[in-house]
């Protein structure tokens, strides 16, 4: 057993940060404060990461941490205190299409059909409808939500109209596809399928993703990299590198060592201070 | 026959229905009857029976009105036809204006206090001052949009300003411009509290409208009449016989609204 965790560790150690210029979204000394009449609060603080294309990072942290407001600075939905954010070396302001955002309430526009939701960012970019439409039908299909193409969106149940809010984001071909807890409003057997399907997915992608979350499984699950945070301000304590291909057996003992071993260090920041 | 069958079951369609069909015949009687005593007791020409106020308009309706000679018809188009233009004069200005005072600040702090004086001021007040200092057409109409401008106004903002910022941010990310959000994003998530504006609105629209028509002796519908009957007449029954019209009429547009509200609302998929 001590073997083993000995073995994880090693593997695991390997914090491989790419360079900036190779990245293709690069963070660096990312740093916001909120300031009331009477007080500041600083909520992130000197938060750098480098990811590669392609990449499936996440980003866990104790609750209240800062990690929404670390992807909603990226999304360009927060203007940073301070820092720098470069998608593909250029320098990302206010919120656009080539940064996607999937969110933990759905936020799909409730008058507009399963199709004309997915189609929004393509209308608000003047896609012709033609194009509009069989861009959207695929995107659909490869959600498999084909039969409800034509549904309101209150007819569906969360993890289907989660993946209309995945569909919405990925067929505007984005550079990045932010996801925030987007399966944290989801029972437990949901979310577990809504993740395979999710790596059903983007195996026909190559899909840049941050992924915020709280669930230290669903982290073990997809990512690449988890990114561990303190608690607020929220900067970065450790950078793990998940060694197993996918897809992934939840009931590996490895699955399950490191697990643990994250879930103490998060503890660990709740305790503390 | 199963006693089963005879037991009220909160459960089936058809059992809730009778029941609240059957209060609400209850209800209705019961108000004929203390209307039927009081005018016994009142025994006063002001205040007719349930039957004289039948009498006169099964009278109003089959001669019409002698004095004018205007029909019923006619007083009801005369009515409807200025509410209807003060209803669409209020839409008009109303929808733009709330989205625009809801979605900006600066517009809103510089016109709330132009807002907050103006609206405590009885709709009714106006009507003097629009009917002898304009005209007897033109009048009631304004007396109508104010009526109905305010609630729908007050609406359309509060609409505005209580939008879900979920689909404002979902909107930014997809790559919206500012103006499409407001277009494809605000407006429709405004609608069903424009709708609620309007069931409101039409309702103090109506009771302006007669209130207004009481001051203008020509072209006028309904109001009109009411007054009518009972200055230059002096039959309270051809009064009463008025307020049947005013309250089926009211009843039929502000009904109208609220399955219009209701269908608009189930059909985009939202609750309030």
């Amino acid at each position: 057993m001590s073997d083993e965790i000995s073995n994880i560790n090693e593997e695991i150690s390997d914090v491989d940060n790419c360079g900036c210029e190779e990245a293709q979204i690069c963070i660096k000394n990312l740093r916001k404060v909120y300031k009331t009449d009477d007080s500041e609060t600083v909520a992130v603080e000197d938060f750098s990461l480098n990811i590669r294309k392609g990449e499936l990072v996440t980003i866990v942290g104790p609750s209240g941490c800062g990690k929404t407001t670390i992807l909603r600075m990226i999304a360009g939905l927060l203007e940073p205190t301070s820092g720098t954010i470069l998608i593909d070396g250029k320098a990302a302001s206010g919120p656009g299409s080539d940064r996607g955002m999937v969110f933990q309430d759905f936020a799909l526009f409730p008058w507009r059909s399963v199709r004309r939701n997915v189609e929004f960012g393509m209308e608000v970019a003047g896609v012709p409808k033609e194009e509009r439409r069989t861009r959207a039908d695929r995107y659909i299909k490869l959600v498999g939500l084909e039969k409800f193409a034509d549904s309101r969106v209150h007819e569906l149940s969360g993890g289907m109209k989660q993946r209309v809010g995945i569909a919405r984001v990925l067929v505007n071909h984005p550079e990045v596809t932010l996801m925030d807890e987007p399966f944290g409003s989801l029972d437990a057997q949901t979310r577990n399928i809504m993740q395979v399907q999710l790596l059903r997915v983007l195996a026909k992608t190559d899909q840049t993703i941050i992924f915020v979350t709280h669930s230290v499984d669903e982290a073990l699950f997809l990512s690449d990299r988890i990114i561990i945070l303190t608690k607020r301000p929220a900067t970065i304590k450790e950078i793990i590198t998940v060694p197993w291909p996918r897809p992934r057996d939840r009931a590996d003992p490895a699955f399950s060592i490191l697990r643990k071993r994250i879930l103490v260090e998060l503890e660990n920041e709740n305790v503390m201070g | 026959m199963e006693y089963s069958r005879l037991k009220y079951d909160e459960n089936n369609k058809y059992h809730r229905f009778s029941k609240s069909l059957g209060i609400t015949i209850v209800s209705l009687i019961l108000l004929l009857e203390i209307w039927w005593i009081a005018s016994l007791l009142a025994n006063s020409s002001f205040l007719p029976t349930p039957l004289e106020t039948w009498d006169a308009l099964a009278t109003l309706y089959s001669v019409g009105d002698p004095i004018t000679g205007k029909s019923m018809w006619q007083y009801i188009a005369a009515s409807m036809s200025t509410f209807l233009k003060g209803f669409v004069l209020a839409l008009v200005v109303a929808v733009p204006l709330g989205l625009v005072i809801g979605y900006s600040r600066i517009v809103r702090q510089f016109a709330n206090p132009i807002l907050e004086i103006l609206r405590p001021i009885a709709p009714i007040a106006w009507a003097p001052i629009f009917i002898y200092g304009i005209n007897y057409t033109v009048g009631p109409i304004l007396v109508v949009f104010i009526g109905i401008f305010f609630p729908l106004l007050t609406n359309v903002i509060f609409g505005v300003m209580k939008i879900d910022q979920g689909l404002i941010d979902a909107s930014k990310t997809l790559g919206a411009s500012k103006l499409q959000t407001f277009t494809k994003v605000m407006i429709p998530s405004a609608v069903p509290y424009t709708m609620n504006g309007i069931k409101v609105g039409l309702g103090v629209g109506w009771m302006c409208i007669v209130a207004a028509e009481m001051f203008a002796p020509i072209n006028a519908g309904i109001g009109y009449y009411l007054q009518e009957q009972s200055s230059v007449v002096g039959s309270g029954a051809g009064a009463f016989a008025a307020l049947v019209i005013i309250a089926i009429l009211g009843l039929l547009t502000i009904g109208l609204a609220d399955y219009i509200h209701r269908v608009i609302v189930k059909r985009m998929g939202m609750e309030e």
